[in-house]
């Protein structure tokens, strides 16, 4: 059974369909790339996984559980966890409270405790925040913890996103282009992170326009165009299949 | 430098404990019970800018919470004139009152951030004061006269505190205050706290992160509200009259403006400082009552184009001067040229 399994997921704004029909499975352990042209509907497709936009038809299901309109914060819960296309982030906020409210999920002490500051809760918010450091220093971050999200340089900004979603603790992961605007260093810095994640037990969904970094990366590939998905495989299936160079560079007349 | 940091640091408490010892005692000092009054009304006003900076906290702005203000004033006064019961009774369950309230109101209009429930607060306002002067149960447009004072406190040794003079209800104010401070301190300073500064900064991320916007929302809505209550309830035993009007909407829009004026970003010390000017500028300025909302007005929006981080935010926009800050700025930089090698 597949960890992620979409079936004719279709959403429109107005008349204009951003996804039409998408059936799509992702396996336990996999980096599943989703490519294709601008405006073919992939960051839709990740809004509406995870809640933040309700499908018009269509049925998500994840670990076997129907999600298919559940809020985004339920969805979170369940264990997938996003970055977002441009730098979202909590700008005005330092690096490692960006992270801190990030694990908003992990405490088991309740609300009132935390608000008395009962010993109980304060241990576990001193866990906590040493949880924190351990995430910004994986990423690479931790020397600059007090600094504000918005000061940081865009790779950095990047690198927080993806610290965030981790802090979620995600089966799943959606990685919406976490290489673009990256010089080569740092996507390659990126793209070995991406690995140690996986390694690490977390699925993993990617969009990128990076075609190096997708086809090294991924076990397989799906291709989204106008809301359709026309083509679905291995890279190397990917990158011999007609429909998909048509979609990228025309067709030869 | 170091002695600079440890200012810093120590600095806050060392500020904290003076102001609240001058606040403590200047009743002593100040024998004019018109300047006692004016305190009490700045602090009553404290309270309010700090529920609406709490809504404001969560992404949420109101323009109703004179309406909780004067659900708190009429459940007190009702329940000790037609019931019987004590202020000290009625002060708890006049707060209830309002938080039962904004539980209701809340779960509904929470999940419309944005204009509408800018709109719907300022209706419910209108609704409460309509309320208030259409029925004659709940007074009428002459509104409630006759409301009894608080009862006497018997304190051992000093004797009982009897609610004749100002200074009283000065103190009772005071640390009416200072408790729904630092309630508000301790929730920002807590991961609820932080959940509604990240709901205001992103509410998708926020999201996504798995915080429950609705219910976090709603949870400002009703401890703001109830807040307000609180003041209410102290306002109905001290003026020991209320009418509707003085729960207007022009009322919330000043609540409004103590916040605004003294710094949106800062929730508990931005409503003490707007308050606190509010409160004691027009006085001073014998400014006629017929035009102050026209300077209120003109002072609003004035803020809002000039200053929009309020007192507070200005203020804090003006670089330090002095070693530490140049050692700071210099950080600053060694961390930003640092950072370009990080995630090589």
């Amino acid at each position: 059974m597949a960890l992620l399994e979409i079936r004719g997921l279709s959403k429109y704004f107005g008349g204009l369909a951003a996804l039409s029909e998408v059936d799509l499975d992702v396996f336990e352990s996999e980096i599943l790339g989703v490519i294709g042209p601008n405006g073919a509907g992939k960051t839709t497709l990740f809004n509406v996984i995870t809640g933040l936009l309700p499908p018009t038809s269509g049925r998500v299901r994840f670990k076997g559980e129907d999600i298919t309109g559940l809020r985004a914060d339920q969805i979170a819960r369940r264990g997938i966890g996003r970055t977002f296309q441009a730098s979202v982030l909590f700008g005005q906020a330092t690096v490692f409270e960006n992270v801190f409210t990030a694990f908003h999920m992990h405490y088991q002490q309740p609300g009132w405790k935390a608000f008395l500051r009962a010993p109980s809760a304060r241990a576990e918010e001193e866990l906590i925040r040493r949880r924190v450091m351990e995430v910004l220093e994986f990423m690479g971050l931790a020397p600059l913890k007090d600094e504000l999200a918005m000061n940081l340089p865009h790779g950095h900004q990047r690198a927080l996103g993806i610290c965030l979603a981790l802090a979620t603790n995600p089966k799943l992961l959606l990685l919406d282009e976490p290489v673009t605007g990256m010089n080569p260093v740092e996507t390659t810095t990126m793209v070995e992170l991406i690995r140690k994640m996986r390694d690490g037990g977390t699925t993993i969904v990617i969009v990128e326009h990076d075609m190096r970094a997708i086809m090294s990366l991924c076990d397989r590939i799906a291709v989204l165009n106008y809301g359709r998905k026309i083509a679905e495989g291995s890279p190397e299936e990917i990158r011999n299949n007609q429909q998909v160079i048509e979609a990228y560079l025309g067709k030869k007349k | 430098m170091r002695l600079t940091i440890s200012w810093r640091t120590s600095g806050k408490l060392a500020g904290l404990l003076l102001v609240l010892a001058v606040l403590v005692l200047l009743p002593l000092v100040i024998r004019s019970p018109y300047l006692i009054h004016l305190l009490i009304m700045t602090f009553i006003g404290v309270v309010l800018g700090m529920t609406f900076s709490m809504l404001f906290s969560t992404g949420l702005i109101t323009l109703g919470a004179a309406a909780f203000y004067a659900i708190g004033a009429y459940t007190s006064a009702l329940l000790t004139l037609n019931a019987g019961l004590s202020f000290w009774l009625a002060l708890p369950l006049a707060t209830l009152m309002a938080g039962v309230i904004a539980l209701l109101l809340g779960s509904i209009i929470v999940r419309n951030p944005g204009v509408a429930f800018v709109v719907i607060t300022f209706i419910f306002n209108a609704v409460v004061v309509e309320a208030a002067g259409g029925l004659r149960q709940l007074g009428g447009w002459g509104g409630i006269l006759g409301i009894p004072r608080p009862d006497p406190i018997p304190l051992p040794f000093y004797g009982p505190v009897e609610f004749i003079t100002k200074t009283p209800y000065y103190y009772l104010m005071l640390a009416l205050l200072l408790l729904i401070m630092l309630v508000f301190y301790a929730l920002y300073n807590s991961r609820i706290g932080r959940a509604w500064r990240a709901i205001k900064l992103s509410p998708a991320l926020a999201e996504t992160l798995g915080i429950n916007l609705y219910r976090y929302r709603l949870l400002a809505f009703v401890i703001a509200s109830s807040a307000a209550g609180v003041a209410g309830s102290f306002y109905a035993h001290y003026f020991q009259s209320i009418i509707p009007e003085a729960f207007g909407g022009w009322t919330s829009i000043y609540i409004q403006l103590y916040s605004v004026l003294g710094g949106l970003d800062f929730y508990l010390l931005g409503p003490a400082i707007g308050a606190a000017i509010m409160t004691f500028l027009p006085e001073f300025l014998r400014v006629a009552k017929e035009i102050e909302p026209l300077i209120t007005g003109a002072l609003l929006v004035m803020i809002i184009l000039f200053f929009p981080g309020g007192i507070l935010g200005t203020l804090r926009q003006f670089p330090r001067l002095g070693p530490a800050s140049l050692s700071a700025r210099l950080g600053e930089i060694k961390n930003w040229l640092l950072s370009g090698r990080n995630l090589r």
